[in-house]
């Protein structure tokens, strides 16, 4: 511990003293930024001390109350990515924003009525256990852990790229300076603090965006006195596409990609494997059901924050000259819509205290995701995959956090390698992954009685490569990346396609699957469909 | 005896949760292919303004979407809690 507090020191005073030139420091925002890191490094050391079990890492001990456990997944679910992006789409074409919220919005009931409880009251760490509870181990971790290692790393580029650019433009630090800092500070949250540190960090980090948002909302509705009429008017006025600013744009073009795209975010969000990971964290179903009251509650609340705040930026903030640069276009760029307003309406102190939090929310949300592949290395391929669940808790910690250090460097390598690129697919592929591979086969294994692994192994990998493939040859890598002039595969979202590959293939080769071991995994459903509608055997808490 | 009563009250819990979460996922579902629907196909709609306000319909039913879709999970959460939590209850006392 005392050589990674060192080493981060000498990463701030990178922070503090090599700002590039052409950004002015923004004091406020480091000295709040700091206090943060202070304030979480210190929890950081109170969880290493609660941390020494499998149980303790992975779960926080299985003590997390559904209140705290809601605002842990609505802050996994607020990442700087969906403030700063979404903010930044109502500022560029008005309506368009709220399509991406609503989508995101929309997994959560189906998360509460079809997931929740029968993921608590089957798994102990991840829903892998879930899966495998019936079928058999190996393969099944296996496969869940590609599924989870898949969605894991493309949203950690995504975050890393978009965390790298936005220090740069906020703080004046150099690109590889601020991959580092964030690589260097999630490392050392989730080795020593583990999932309860990880916990506490995206609590602090929803509260401190809440009311951030909230602020800026509230400020910017008060200069039109919560008239609405007038606030919705006035923007209109000033947008250059007018009226066209309140009315679906170019976002959805056919009904293929909206399908499609409607898929991919209303499943995906199901089969996240670090939400999926935070029920864990409570002691039983009543509080899981709890738990994501609250975060709907939360999250939906910020979508539509984010989308006042997106219209005051247009209000505020396009047409004043201090926020634009020579040829009219935003500093930065659209992205940086929520940031300008902040200063519109708040000054110096409100844009530093905007500028901490978000980079508060890239640190929280990378934690989250590299604790969930660390355990998908640790838990399933090792643990049960690879010793075949022999039980050895302390060679499995240490796996796991090798695991932690493992994908953090590679995060860190990756978002260096990858800053020249367009990123944002990767969080649709992420989504379309999730929804494609993890979800069906968590959703079958909890309700479909003849389900089978030979079913469950064949159809949830083809649906897997189907939807890297149809990416690659998408209009948005074929085209965009690799510069060739015409898509081989039209549509930019392949979920409504690669699940009906995945859902017909374990349909397909699960009822054709004569084999003894499939007449013993239906036989056990009965059993397992008990105890997911019931709790009875349920894995207990930690004692205090 | 108490097997028995297990069994029954395991029945009606099934009956009961089918009871409770059929018609909330069919809400969740139809309300959210509808708006995607709309934007797919009659994006005008969603600009017309309502009344003589400035506010469109699309954004108008795009924030209550996003009020029912909280609502929906309240509904589940205050039901479950009331009909299915004493069935489960029971049938642990049993276990």
């Amino acid at each position: 511990m005392h050589k990674f507090i060192i080493l981060l020191g000498l990463l701030f005073s990178n922070l503090l003293f090599a700002s590039t030139a052409d950004v002015e420091t923004n004091y406020t925002a480091i000295i709040m930024f700091i206090l943060f890191v202070g304030v979480t490094l210190f929890i950081t050391y109170w969880a290493s001390k609660k941390t020494h079990t499998a149980k303790s890492f992975y779960t926080a001990g299985g003590n997390i109350t559904g209140f705290q456990n809601g605002l842990a997944i609505s802050g996994d679910f607020m990442s700087a990515a969906s403030f700063l992006g979404i903010s930044g789409l109502v500022y560029l074409s008005g309506f368009d924003g709220l399509i991406y919220s609503i989508g995101f919005l929309i997994g959560w009931p189906i998360i509460l009525l079809l997931i929740a409880e029968p993921l608590r009251n089957l798994g102990k760490y991840s829903f892998s256990d879930v899966v495998s509870f019936r079928l058999k181990q190996k393969p099944i971790r296996i496969l869940a852990a590609c599924g989870s290692l898949s969605t894991v790393i493309l949203y950690l580029i995504a975050q890393m790229v978009g965390a790298g650019k936005l220090i740069e433009i906020l703080f004046g630090l150099p690109y590889y300076s601020a991959v580092m800092i964030v690589g260097g500070l999630m490392i050392s949250y989730v080795t020593f603090g583990g999932m309860l540190a990880t916990t506490w960090v995206q609590i602090i980090k929803a509260v401190l965006l809440l009311s951030g948002a909230t602020l800026m909302a509230f400020l910017v509705l008060y200069q039109f006195e919560f008239n609405f009429n007038q606030f919705f008017s006035e923007a209109v006025n000033i947008h250059s596409k007018g009226e066209n600013i309140m009315a679906p744009g170019g976002l959805i073009s056919d009904p293929v990609s909206s399908i499609s795209l409607g898929l991919a975010l209303m499943f995906g969000t199901a089969g996240l494997p670090h939400i999926l990971m935070r029920f864990f964290t409570v002691p039983d179903a009543i509080e899981a059901r709890k738990s994501v009251v609250y975060a709907t509650g939360f999250i939906g609340y910020f979508y539509i924050l984010t989308f006042i705040i997106g219209f005051g930026a247009i209000i505020l903030v396009s047409n004043n000259p201090e926020y634009l640069n020579d040829s009219g276009a935003l500093i930065g760029n659209n992205n940086m819509a929520a940031i300008h307003l902040s200063h519109a309406v708040g000054g110096d102190i409100l844009l530093g205290f905007i500028s901490a939090v978000a980079f508060a929310t890239i640190l929280a949300v990378v934690s989250g995701l590299t604790l969930a592949g660390a355990s998908a290395i640790s838990h399933d391929l090792y643990a049960n995959a690879f010793l075949t669940g022999k039980n050895n808790e302390k060679m499995e910690m240490k796996v796991s956090k090798l695991a932690t250090i493992f994908l953090g460097v590679l995060a860190v390598f990756l978002g260096i390698l990858f800053e020249e690129q367009n990123v944002a697919f990767m969080v649709g592929l992420a989504f379309a992954i999730a929804a494609t591979t993890n979800f069906p086969i968590l959703i079958l294994s909890i309700y479909w009685k003849n389900l089978t692994t030979r079913g469950a192994v064949i159809g949830g990998s083809a649906g897997l490569f189907i939807a890297i493939l149809l990416v690659i040859l998408g209009p948005v890598v074929w085209v965009d990346i690799f510069g060739n002039n015409e898509a081989i595969f039209p549509y930019k979202y392949p979920a409504l396609f690669s699940m009906i590959v995945t859902f017909v293939g374990i349909w397909f080769f699960s009822k054709t699957d004569k084999t003894k071991t499939s007449t013993v995994e239906k036989k056990l459903f009965e059993s397992q469909y008990f105890r997911s509608q019931t709790g009875v055997g349920i894995d207990k808490p930690n004692a205090h | 005896m108490q097997i028995r009563d297990t069994k029954k009250i395991y029945h009606q819990l099934k009956q009961a949760r089918i009871k409770i979460l059929a018609p909330l996922i069919l809400l969740t579902v139809t309300s959210y292919f509808f708006f995607i629907w709309v934007i797919a196909f009659n994006p005008k709609f969603f600009g017309a303004l309502i009344f003589d306000t400035n506010i469109s319909i699309g954004i108008f039913l795009g924030f209550l979407l996003i009020l029912l879709i909280f609502l929906i999970t309240l509904i589940y959460v205050y039901l479950a809690n009331k009909i299915l939590e004493p069935l489960i209850k029971k049938i642990k006392k049993n276990a």
